[in-house]
């Protein structure tokens, strides 16, 4: 029934025009085509400029939802979703007096960064993103740097830490986060600075890229203070600390500096508890305000740290959310817990967005040009947030990281509560040093 | 200039580690020689032991060492009901038993990890201790943490208690005598099937207890058991594959090599040192370092 109607459209349109009709019909084919292939070829080379209808922006991030990472990624994902939440009830993001609604579209990127990249290639070409939002940690990032340069998508980081980061110099990726380095070198010299001002350091550090960099930066920042440093070890995250620990301890330093990751870090300080290690001061550059490092008890007291944020930092401006504490009370309503400096750097990554978007002025979805543009905007603009500044820089080693906001010195206490005891116009409490002896605890 | 607080202090350091690695290669070591399979979920008996001593703690004082005694009890079990799996997939016409029960327990390596991982999570968990606290110092020698001497001790009593068993019991001669010849033990009457998941379940105990011992030197975490499979390895190979008494040589010589490269060449020269030593020795003496063991 069907085909013997198709045959007889068909021979209805032979009889009427013939011939003009299959050379039409074939030129239609060829332009048909043309259109088709320099459209989609468009499409590549503007990396997510659609023709699609839609009144809200879109954001495409890819962080670690399982793996080792899987920590870090909920952090991330905490920081961003709460941003979205609270701009969406605001309205959304305000753009010549219009209000757009923010959507997020998630990938897993499985703490793996060759995953990491397969999924941002995969976000840009099917999901009609706007603009991106990167991982937690530094490794993911930087295989999705080159993919972002090819498709010419921006993205912000709020939670990658690494100077090799910005090294590499793509012209797509941003980060909120300064380099673990430069905070670090800072830090640390606010720590040799406490009176008695130490003159001699041992700095150890897991052998990782980021532990690493982080090791560098309190060698550059011992050296800066004019501290000896006595010691220097990098070690395996599995190695047994009792031997790296006896080595700094016949040194008989000042002061010890190390870096590693959250639990590698507790496991140091109770190795140096179990040991008697009695410097002047311990320094571990990451995580001493979360449950992990805590873990350690006792041994955690006491211990020195250095941070970007704090509830209590006193930071204001901004959108939002108008100083630091309103942002870490939402924080607590909605996740029952106190915010992570890199989930309020996150949530910060959100407020730079919607201050970029607002000055570009586009409505969404964003075309190629506009995206190219809204990476000249995020270069030139410098943003007070419940967080900091962020103002991410042009050129330099350091280019599109943001290294503007001030790091803190902070301190547990022997409630293992978090106290910031330096620098002095941001303080809360003078330090307590030298630490306690163990058996003083 | 080599200091000789230093030395004396590595040295005990290394003594203590020891300690450490002999109550996870002891039961390694037993069940290599009894069951002739190379159980790959060596090390995640000792992670999951060390999650049970952080959650039966709270339940009892917030004191870890009182789990011991439930946690080897219940892994006494859990070994003996695992056991017939092993012997079943390891016997009858299956081709090349030693490489299925390495499949085998691979696969039981797997499963315990994901499932502490689904239960438990990601996150790193104190295995809390109140008495085995602080550190004594002897002078001239060093300094002894406690709970690192307490974990010592206990490798050192289960080795000492298995060997008591096999040398001086029926059943431990019965054990032996599997070890030595499955047939032939059965022709003599010995229960293969018995002996065999008494074997596992000690195994098992021993192991996860040493991993509650191990979390309270170190902490509970869902990848810590990865690195006590590689180090039980090194222990059998090094004391020679199934030769129980070895294990005692081979964890002074993994514990002591381990602290004096550490502080003499670098960490990160350890398993450098260590993996070369063991390719060495099976290169030279693959019967282990007293020349003892099985050649496989």
């Amino acid at each position: 029934m069907s085909s013997d109607n198709t045959k007889s459209k068909t021979d209805t349109i032979q009889t009427n025009q013939p011939t003009s009709r299959t050379t039409f019909g074939r030129r239609n084919l060829l332009k048909t085509g043309s259109i088709l292939g320099l459209a989609s070829l468009a499409g590549c080379a503007g990396g997510g400029g659609s023709g699609s209808d839609r009144d809200t922006f879109r954001f495409g991030i890819v962080t670690s939802l399982s793996g080792p990472l899987r920590y870090g990624g909920q952090v991330t994902k905490r920081g961003y979703d709460i941003w979205k939440n609270r701009i969406n009830e605001d309205g959304g993001i305000e753009v010549n007096g219009n209000r757009y609604e923010v959507e997020f579209t998630y990938a897993d990127a499985q703490s793996d960064p060759s995953t990491g990249a397969d999924a941002t290639q995969q976000m840009i070409d099917n999901e009609d993103v706007d603009a991106m939002l990167g991982p937690y940690s530094s490794q993911v990032p930087l295989s999705m740097g080159p993919i972002l340069d090819q498709n010419q998508m921006p993205c912000i980081t709020g939670s990658s830490e690494s100077p090799q980061l910005w090294r590499n110099q793509h012209e797509y990726l941003f980060g909120t986060i300064p380099s673990v380095n430069v905070f670090v070198s800072e830090v640390t010299e606010m720590f040799l600075s406490f009176d008695p001002s130490a003159e001699s350091a041992y700095i150890t550090g897991v052998n990782g890229p980021f532990s690493k960099s982080a090791a560098q930066g309190m060698r550059e920042g011992a050296e800066a203070a004019g501290a000896e440093v006595l010691g220097y070890e990098l070690y395996p995250v599995d190695a047994d600390r009792s031997s790296i620990i006896s080595e700094a301890q016949a040194a008989e330093p000042d002061v010890h500096l190390n870096s590693g990751n959250i639990d590698s870090n507790a496991t140091f300080m109770s190795s140096a508890q179990e040991l008697s290690y009695e410097p002047n001061g311990f320094f571990q550059h990451y995580g001493i305000n979360t449950p992990g490092f805590k873990n350690a008890g006792d041994a955690a007291a006491y211990t020195f740290g250095a941070t970007l944020w704090l509830p209590q930092a006193g930071r204001s401006g901004g959108r939002l959310w108008g100083d630091s504490q309103t942002y870490a009370d939402q924080f607590q309503a909605e996740y029952d817990k106190l915010p992570e400096y890199t989930e309020a750097a996150s949530s910060a990554t959100g407020v730079v967005y919607q201050e970029a978007l607002a000055e570009l002025g586009a409505e969404p979805p964003l075309t190629g040009d506009e995206q190219t543009e809204l990476i000249g905007i995020l270069e030139d603009i410098t943003v007070d947030t419940f967080w900091g500044t962020i103002d991410y820089e042009s050129d330099g080693e350091n280019y599109h990281n943001n290294i503007t906001t001030d790091p803190l010195a902070i301190q547990l206490n022997e409630d293992l509560d978090p106290e910031i005891v330096a620098p002095a116009e941001e303080a809360e409490t003078d330090p307590t040093y030298p630490i306690p002896s163990w058996s003083d605890r | 200039m080599v200091s000789i607080g230093l030395f004396t202090q590595t040295l005990v350091n290394g003594l203590l580690l020891a300690g450490i690695y002999m109550a996870v290669g002891v039961g390694f070591s037993l069940v290599f020689g009894v069951l002739e399979i190379i159980d790959f979920a060596v090390g995640q008996y000792v992670m999951v032991g060390a999650f049970a001593g952080a959650a039966l703690a709270p339940l009892l004082g917030g004191e870890a060492l009182f789990a011991v005694p439930f946690v080897f009890a219940a892994f006494f079990v859990v070994g003996i009901l695992v056991q017939p799996f092993i012997h079943h997939v390891t016997t009858g016409d299956r081709p090349m038993p030693l490489l299925m029960g390495l499949v085998f327990t691979f696969g039981l390596a797997r499963f315990i990890r994901g499932s502490v991982l689904t239960i438990a999570g990601p996150n790193t968990r104190d295995v809390p201790t109140n008495i085995a606290v602080g550190s004594f110092e002897i002078p001239s020698i060093g300094t002894f943490p406690t709970v690192r001497v307490a974990t010592a001790l206990f490798g050192i009593f289960a080795l000492a208690a298995f060997l008591y068993y096999l040398y001086r019991t029926d059943g431990g001669t019965a054990i032996r005598s599997v070890a030595e010849d499955r047939d032939i033990s059965r022709l003599m009457g010995v229960n293969i099937n018995r002996y065999q998941s008494l074997s596992y379940g000690a195994y098992a105990a021993v192991t996860a207890s040493a991993g509650v011992f191990i979390g309270m030197v170190y902490s509970a975490n869902v990848g810590m058991g990865m690195q006590y499979t590689g180090f039980a390895f090194f222990m059998i190979v090094l004391a020679g594959m199934g030769y129980l008494p070895g294990i005692l040589l081979s964890g002074l010589v993994l514990g002591i090599v381990q602290s004096l490269t550490a502080v003499y060449l670098g960490s990160e020269y350890v398993f450098f040192i260590l993996f070369g030593l063991i390719w060495v020795l099976l290169l030279v003496r693959p019967t282990g370092i007293l020349g003892k063991g099985e050649v496989a």
